[in-house]
């Protein structure tokens, strides 16, 4: 098979399987109990004429395949459609969050890496260790901890019993900035400090245990024996040698975290109030917001598929053998 | 009763330690249940200045976001109590729950026959562009309301036949038929330059509005906050004391608790009753609250027909093996003891479930049920349900065994129906406790939804009337007409499925009385029917509760939370 052939096959298994999820998730969405509707079912002054009009604003008259096929060929068309309860576009509602979690999810990426790269590289060099103890003892604990309930307790710790000098907690518990002051970088810091240790602290864990036990298999292999044994220094064989070749997978990792970046973490952002993208899903969500729902669910959904595609044609790049298979 | 006892103190003390973890001062007592957290209704601060200053910026939090500030598009209460900031009614609700003049110069006149209702508007008004209100506004707000795109209620404003402008200031109302709560209608007035009517989705308005209330927006940060600043327009010399508002939009109420707590923010939105040990604890860092009862009553709708989802429109055609009995009804509420309950729970901070009309100015003196389990027994007994060997009573090999559901992850609701299942025990009755989450609890009829299709046997939320004009509630809730069924594809919430012919005339009757001391009488007596035929069983009455800092002065509800900002140029802050 040559290559132009994989790629054509790869892109058109590709567009399907995006139509698949399309079709999962909206079916899913529908099958949600109440719905959009529930907020007016409640309201004992609507009137079951209210209750016509507006569920007919909202196109939910229509059967199921109609609504998803008119959902579908305005989204090819570009036309993500209106918010339900904003009546925005959806574009621009994401588009207003992006650099939010853009911000938030990239300086993290950058701390996780400068976290977990060296930890990963120590405690798999100093195996058995004390240091490798501690090390893989908190990274079993962030991987572990629920993500919600170590927020809370950053906030009640950070935010509310330490207080600085001046008696104002020692870091601000929720938002980006403080509101009504003009804009100050030192300040934009500080209400990054939490959300960023949370982040990084979940995430540099798993990071850190994958680097750990494929620096592990590197040293193990023929060729570092080889490279100790014609008397290379062991600095030069660890980071030389050993890392290059277990960097390799780690870049695979990075490369299918990359769409997050446009998700964001929806519990950080939660949690810490930060206004992006996480929590506009997770709002949207919680009210049934369809066109806004599936939007963000969809964007995701070709941005995941995209960078495997992308880490997939690297591979056959890199490696004749996966073509063929 | 001792078993009871050890479930209601367990109870107790595990909110305490679940509580107790906010605190930093480490309270050894618990939050005294008869006095704990006494409503102050007009709280003075200790050691307040004077009078009131201007200048400053009040930061008000909330847990949902406002999504759209175009009140004929707006759909949830948060959205409302934040579009009161610089949206204003020709009439509105005050914090004693009386209608009071805004917009209008005078409550409006009425014509003799109760058709033909007159405002005059006040004189002077500007919106915050400059524009001069006029009556226009009003025509301009009732076509918005009328219109194909409207989200909002058109009950009442469906009644009306004309509407006209007899000079720029003066609007003639006429009404095809009496619609007895009419002062209800134009609690909010949208300016007319706002946009047509047929693109209302699209208007600038919507992100960028303009009203005659104190304040106006200047920012709008989609998942962060909203910035609102003085209307230069507003009527009053002097007023708004405060330069801006700004609401935040926080992730979680426990969030919100903390940032109160630090001096984040100044209020906090959207409270609970399940908050008040929270809240006491932070007494000593400068927070207080101001809570009203607003007229919603936490309560159990007993089911008169079959569980099995064949909605019949008269439950004697398919009735509930159980329960259509009224015997065991009342059996049920003389087992309920709502006192403990109130005290226990929610520490004595609300009032017991009287009736449906407990508070404000139609309410009723109805007495709370009484708890009396050996009455309980003697009607079950009477009623041929006979002790089994479980102590859960039977007849003709049928156990006397009920289903509750409320809404997951509540925690005063679970804690509620715990200590319901110990006490209907104590007399022989097994409740089972099967919940859902609340959009499972409150789908439609098109959803399967399980109260439209009568698949319960209790369920247990809040619902109440609108008190200043129970009208809507009593139709939608206890009139016949309003049983969901096929035929009338579920429209109503008589989710018991009662019907009284009595009960639904006086509710017809009051609709079209213009006499407010006999519109007042129907309903009571609608209220003592009630009571006697148990459709419901009220357990405690809700409070509207907002916490706030004691340097932020003048913050008063009203029992309306649309009417949330109603003297928000009051509003001032103690440096």
């Amino acid at each position: 098979m040559s290559m132009g052939t994989y790629f054509l096959r790869r892109i058109l298994q590709a567009i399907l399987t995006l139509l698949v999820i399309s079709m999962v998730i909206y079916g899913l969405l529908s099958t949600v109990p109440g719905g959009f509707m529930t907020v007016y079912n409640v309201r004992d002054d609507m009137t079951p004429e209210d209750l016509a009009r507006i569920r007919a604003k909202f196109g939910l008259d229509d059967p199921l395949p109609v609504r998803y096929l008119k959902w579908l060929s305005a989204t090819l068309q570009g036309d993500l459609g209106h918010s339900f309860t904003s009546k925005r576009p959806v574009t621009q509602e994401i588009v207003e969050r992006l650099p939010n979690t853009l911000l938030l999810m990239g300086i993290s990426l950058l701390t996780t890496l400068l976290v977990a790269v060296p930890l990963g590289i120590l405690s798999a060099v100093k195996k058995y260790s004390l240091f490798d103890h501690i090390a893989t003892t908190l990274a079993f604990a962030g991987q572990s901890l629920p993500v919600f309930w170590f927020g809370l307790l950053l906030i009640i710790v950070f935010a509310v019993t330490l207080r600085g000098s001046d008696g104002r907690p020692l870091l601000p518990g929720a938002g980006m900035y403080t509101l009504g002051q003009p804009f100050s970088l030192a300040d934009r810091i500080r209400h990054l400090i939490m959300p960023v240790t949370m982040l990084t602290f979940v995430s540099a864990a798993g990071y850190m245990r994958y680097l750990r036990s494929s620096m592990l298999d590197v040293i193990n292999q023929d060729y570092i024996r080889t490279a100790r044994a014609k008397g290379l220094r062991e600095r030069k064989v660890i980071y030389k040698h050993a890392l290059r070749n277990a960097l390799i997978p780690l870049i695979t990792l990075i490369g299918l975290d990359l769409p997050s970046l446009f998700g964001g973490a929806l519990f950080t952002e939660t949690i810490f109030a930060w206004p992006g993208v996480g929590r506009l899903y997770f709002s949207a969500a919680l009210k049934t917001d369809y066109p806004l729902v599936m939007a963000i669910l969809m964007i995701e959904a070709v941005l995941i598929i995209l960078s495997s595609l992308l880490v997939d044609f690297l591979y056959a790049w890199l490696d004749p053998r996966i073509r063929l298979s | 009763m001792k078993s009871l006892k050890i479930t209601l103190s367990f109870l107790f003390i595990l909110s305490l330690l679940l509580t107790a973890c906010g605190g930093n001062t480490a309270p050894t007592a618990a939050p005294d249940a008869s006095g704990g957290g006494e409503a102050p209704a007009e709280a003075v601060p200790t050691a307040a200045p004077s009078g009131p200053i201007s200048g400053g910026t009040v930061i008000i939090g909330t847990p949902q976001e406002p999504q759209i500030l175009n009140t004929l598009l707006s759909g949830s209460s948060i959205e409302d109590a934040v579009i009161s900031l610089f949206i204003e009614g020709l009439i509105q609700v005050n914090e004693n729950g009386e209608y009071v003049p805004v917009l209008a110069k005078d409550l409006p006149e009425i014509s003799e026959d109760g058709l033909v209702v007159t405002y005059h508007l006040r004189e002077g008004v500007k919106w915050s562009d400059g524009l001069d209100f006029t009556c226009e506004d009003v025509t301009f707000t009732y076509e918005g309301i009328m219109s194909d795109l409207s989200q909002v209620s058109t009950s009442g404003y469906s009644l009306i036949e004309s509407i006209e402008c007899l000079d720029p200031l003066t609007v003639e109302v006429a009404f095809s038929e009496v619609y007895a709560p009419y002062l209800r209608l134009f609690s909010y007035i949208v300016p007319r330059n706002a946009g047509e009517i047929d693109q209302m989705e699209t208007w600038d308005y919507n992100q960028k509005p303009t009203g005659t209330g104190p304040f106006v927006l200047e920012e709008l940060a989609p998942g962060d906050h909203l910035t609102f600043v003085r209307n230069p327009y507003f009527r009053e010399e002097d007023k708004p004391y405060l330069d801006s508002v700004i609401i935040k939009i926080l992730p979680s109420r426990e969030t919100g608790m903390q940032l109160l707590k630090t001096g984040e923010i100044h209020a906090l939105w959207d409270v609970t009753e399940a908050d008040f040990p929270a809240l006491a604890q932070m007494e000593a860092d400068g927070v207080s609250y101001v809570s009203v009862q607003n007229g919603d009553i936490e309560q159990l709708v007993l089911n008169f027909g079959a569980n099995d989802g064949s909605a019949p429109a008269d439950p004697a055609e398919n009735p509930h093996p159980i329960l259509y009995d009224l015997r065991i009804r009342q059996a049920i509420q003389y087992a309920i003891n709502k006192q403990e309950i109130a005290d226990t729970l929610l520490y004595g901070n609300v009032k017991p479930g009287a009736s449906v009309l407990s508070f404000g100015q139609y309410a009723c003196d109805l007495p709370v049920s009484e708890y009396d389990p050996e009455k309980a027994k003697a009607l079950l007994e009477e009623s041929g349900w006979k002790s089994g060997s479980d102590g859960i009573r039977e007849k003709d090999g049928t156990r006397l065994s009920l289903k509750i559901a409320t809404t997951t992850g509540n925690q005063l609701r679970e804690q509620t129906e715990q200590v319901l299942v110990e006490m209907l025990k104590q007399v022989g009755i097994e409740l089972v406790i099967e919940n859902v989450p609340s959009d499972v609890l409150f789908a439609g009829w098109e959803s399967d939804g399980m109260r439209d299709h009568g698949k319960f046997d209790i369920v247990m939320y809040t619902t109440g009337p609108y008190i200043f004009a129970p009208d809507s509630h009593l139709y939608s809730n206890y009139h016949k007409d309003s049983i969901p069924t096929a035929e009338n594809e579920g429209s109503g919430a008589n989710f018991s499925r009662y019907i009284n012919d009595d009960v639904s005339a006086w509710i017809d009757d009051a609709f079209v009385t213009t006499d407010d001391a006999q519109r007042h009488e129907f309903f009571c007596k609608v209220a003592e029917q009630i009571n006697k035929d148990i459709p419901r069983i009220y357990l405690y009455d809700r409070l509207s509760i907002t916490a706030y800092r004691t340097e932020f002065h003048n913050l008063v509800i009203s029992p309306s939370f649309v009417d949330f900002a109603w003297n928000a140029q009051e509003w001032w802050l103690e440096p």
